[in-house]
């Protein structure tokens, strides 16, 4: 099989961060190569490199058996190279089409006046043509997360790609957007389309992957075969140790009381009125498919959408929530579900991220003290494993797992009675999911009680006491932590 | 460990970037302009000047204060001029009126909190972009001003008045006293406060401000407020310095505010900018104007020179 793409001994660092240090990487033909590697390995940084986003220091590039130089990503995308990011670049305000043919829209004149209409039905094909049920003409801010990612992928094949790179695609999506995402990989591969594959979830590198290859701290560890390769192997090489129990067992078990309830609760944002239970030291999972209302429930118990009707009991005592500074006051954390607009302060560093929801802590007679500011952030970030721990660092300059660490972190160095996480684990790679998934067994094993929302039914049955399954905003079913395996939470799910 | 080492090493590289980017390289150009102009003019560099620079750029600090905090935010106030016109009046009328420089002045000051709470309101709750409420603001407060004095100053006002714009402690001016201790309270109060983290939380994202529980209404409001006092606090030192109120005076106040602002390496996209930052971009603009005077440079020529100064600088501070 032909090479289309060779690097030699690419480097690239930031001040004094070896982001890559002499990788050596090669695509075949046809192929989809996944590219793993812990958070912070260098997975991000080299498709930027090979998109033009960043300029390596050293090193060559091979395309198609010629020396090239990647000049910035409209020159990747006219040499065949489409990438979609881990972090989305959609316009919110635009519609689905108009992101879709973003700066390659169909003309009607020399003008380059945008011929509407074509660019509707060219959308529309293109939508079609995938199976994908999305309205073209809705504003992207409307769509799930889920939902997002696949118009990325559907705006990176605007262009006849030779070359596509997916940073973490699956982020986000339900177990049915995946399905989809990977019919339309197997429909490119056909048409000779060469993938790399970037994912935390290593199980999707057997469904879709030919090779991969793993990078630790910025270097090369292996490149295997797929076939006659187990995920314990995967692993070994990622973080150099095996992991035993990806979801440690807890010590403790829920208590009697019950410290959250809602009754008849419904936000304006919420297709149907809500009951529920949270017991002291309770892992409570909600799942469900994409647009099932799972965000919208946390989202208004949060106090972010305003309230219609309904009762919230603490400790069986009503609360009246009407902004997330009351929930706050009730001492309910939220961790939402989108880092990049709903989590992180990104051109802010990372003192100011770990405590901006817990200025409290830090205050000394209303004066910021900043000894202990820096002592509660450290710890946090120490705890989480955030690397590089640099206070200083704008969050911005972290790869997506440390973003991700971070947003979990700003509400832990409180001491919440509550807390909501809305897909704490997006974008974390394996050993850090576990180190997140023990914190959250201390915190309720301290009696905090905790609601867990994911569309990752996996992490669902591998975590929670209790599981409640939504569709169409509502409780479609409750589960025991014995019952809820994927395929029983998938079934409820899908409305089986 | 290892990464840990990592970390203090990038963070001490990208701390000197950092500072010649921000800070110190203004501070470098500051240098050189004081060092070119000493050698020009053998009037510049002697303590009565040094002083008589940190006069003249008083009255643009103490608004370009107000400005880095509506900037943090996001947001654009382009009525500050016309606020200060407006509230220079409002006090030599009810100086006028009363006899009182302390009631004067507190009336003054209450005008400028007041139209700024009305930018505020608009701009927050109506949900209207600041530069447009503001922009509407600047005919408005300038309007009202030249409507009230039909055009003319309001002149003769008691000589006692004239301390704060005109008078000295020492050697030193006291609108420049004033400007310092505005600037040490807005550094205090940015750096040392939870309202300057919220201020910069909400410029750098006012989505995940919100879910932080902040309440982000509020401190827009309170943000727009406190440029409104500070424009005030800027019209009142101008009245007293001419002793007189001019329906128009401060025109155009905003650019050379807004300029001292981006000097100093704010950003207009919110949630990056210091006090410090603006005070050497004020200083530095203030060197210029007081130089090129000096050595005589035709007025006409000086506004190209900086806005040339100006361009270069933000040029050279950009990020790549
Ligand atoms: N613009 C930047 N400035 C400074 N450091 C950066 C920048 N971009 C990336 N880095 C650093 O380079 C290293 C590699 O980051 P990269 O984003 O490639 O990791 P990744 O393998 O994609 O991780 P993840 O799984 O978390 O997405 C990290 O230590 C990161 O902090
Ligand atoms: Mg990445």
């Amino acid at each position: 099989m032909k090479e289309v793409l060779v690097l030699e001994k690419i480097s690239k660092s930031f001040g004094g961060i070896h982001a890559l240090e002499d990788v050596d990487f090669s695509l075949l033909e046809g192929e989809v190569h996944a590219l793993l590697g812990e958070n912070g390995a260098g997975k991000s940084t080299l498709i930027k490199i090979l998109t033009g986003v960043h300029q390596k220091d050293s090193g060559k590039i091979k395309l198609f058996g010629k020396d090239v130089k990647i000049l910035n990503p409209v020159d990747a995308r006219y040499k065949g190279i489409a990438a979609i990011y881990q972090e989305l670049s959609l316009i919110e305000d635009l519609s689905v089409a108009e992101n879709i043919f973003l700066g390659n829209e169909p003309t009607k004149d020399i003008l380059g006046t945008v011929n509407r209409k074509e660019l509707f039905d060219l959308a529309s094909q293109k939508l079609k043509k995938f199976n994908i049920d999305i309205n073209p003409s809705i504003k992207i801010s409307e769509l799930g997360m889920g939902q997002k990612r696949i118009i990325e992928i559907i705006k990176a094949l605007a262009i006849d790609a030779k070359i596509l790179l997916l940073d973490e695609p699956t982020t986000g999506m339900s177990k049915v957007e995946i399905e989809t995402l990977f019919k339309i990989m197997k429909d490119l591969k056909k048409h000779n389309v060469t993938m790399i594959y970037i994912s935390h979830h290593l199980e999707e590198v057997f469904s879709v992957c030919d090779r991969a290859t793993v990078l630790r701290d910025g270097k090369n560890v292996k490149t295997f075969e797929v076939e006659n390769l187990a995920i314990p192997d995967l692993v070994q090489a990622m973080i150099g140790r095996n992991l035993n129990d990806e979801f440690p067992k807890r010590r403790g078990k829920p208590g009697d009381g019950i410290i959250f309830s809602i009754k008849n609760f419904k936000s304006f944002n919420m297709k149907h009125e809500i009951d529920l239970d949270l017991k002291k030291g309770e892992i409570l999972g909600i799942s469900g498919i994409i647009g099932s209302g799972k965000s919208e429930l946390a989202l208004g118990l949060f106090g972010v959408d305003k309230k219609e009707k309904g009762k919230i009991y603490i400790e069986n005592k009503e609360v009246n929530i009407k902004n997330p500074g009351d929930a706050k006051k009730e001492k309910i954390a939220f961790i939402p579900e989108d880092r990049k607009t709903q989590g992180l302060f990104l051109n802010q560093n990372l003192l100011l991220n770990l405590t901006v929801a817990n200025m409290e802590l830090v205050l000394n007679n209303g004066v910021i003290n900043s000894r202990k500011r820096k002592e509660l952030s450290t710890i946090t970030a120490e705890k989480l494993k955030v690397k590089p721990l640099d206070l200083k660092m704008q969050a911005q300059n972290l790869s997506g797992g440390n973003q991700q660490k971070i947003v979990v972190g700003k509400w832990l160095c409180g001491v919440p009675k509550i807390i909501i996480f809305d897909e704490p684990t997006r974008g974390i790679d394996v050993g850090a999911k576990t180190e997140i998934y023990n914190l959250i067994n201390e915190l309720a094993d301290k009696g905090t009680g905790i609601i867990i929302i994911s569309s990752e039914f996996k992490e669902i049955s591998g975590v929670c006491d209790r599981i409640l399954v939504f569709r169409n905003g509502k409780v479609a079913k409750e589960m025991s932590a014995e019952e809820a395996t994927t395929e029983n939470i998938l079934t409820v799910a899908l409305g089986g | 460990m290892n990464e840990n080492i990592i970390g203090i090493n990038s963070s001490k590289g990208n701390k000197i970037r950092k500072l010649l980017k921000g800070e110190l390289g203004l501070i470098l150009i500051l240098v050189v302009m004081l060092l070119v102009f000493s050698f020009l003019s053998p009037y510049f560099f002697t303590s009565r000047n040094l002083l008589n620079i940190t006069r003249q750029v008083s009255i643009t600090l103490i608004v370009a204060i107000g400005m880095t905090f509506i900037i943090l935010t996001g947001e654009i106030d382009l009525s500050v001029g016309s606020v200060a016109a407006l509230v220079g009046v409002a006090t030599a009328f009810t100086l006028k009126q009363t006899g009182s420089i302390f009631v004067a002045i507190l009336v003054g000051i209450c005008f400028g909190a007041v139209l700024g709470l009305i930018n505020g309101v608009i701009t927050v709750y109506g949900k209207v972009q600041s530069f447009i409420v503001t922009l509407a603001m600047l005919g408005i407060a300038r309007g009202i001003a030249l409507v009230w004095t039909n055009g003319k100053p309001i002149s003769q006002l008691p000589a006692n008045f004239s301390a704060m714009g005109a008078g000295y402690i020492g050697p030193v001016p006291i609108s420049t006293i004033i400007a310092a201790c505005v600037f040490i309270a807005a550094y205090f109060y940015l750096n040392k406060t939870k309202h300057g983290v919220y201020i910069k939380s909400i410029g750098a994202n006012r989505e995940a401000a919100k879910l932080s529980a902040i309440p982000v209404n509020k401190y827009r409001l309170l943000v727009f407020i406190i440029i409104g006092c500070l424009a005030a606090l800027g019209g009142i030192v101008t009245t007293s310095r001419l002793l007189s109120a001019q329906p128009t005076a401060s025109e155009g106040l905003e650019m050379s505010v807004i300029a001292a602002v981006i000097l100093g390496g704010a950003s207009l996209s919110g949630g990056v900018g210091t006090v410090l930052g603006t005070l050497l971009g004020a200083m530095l603009i203030g060197v210029i104007d007081n130089g090129m005077n000096l050595i005589g440079v035709s007025s006409f020529f000086q506004q190209i020179v900086k806005g040339v100064i100006i361009l270069v600088a933000v040029l050279a501070k950009r990020e790549n």
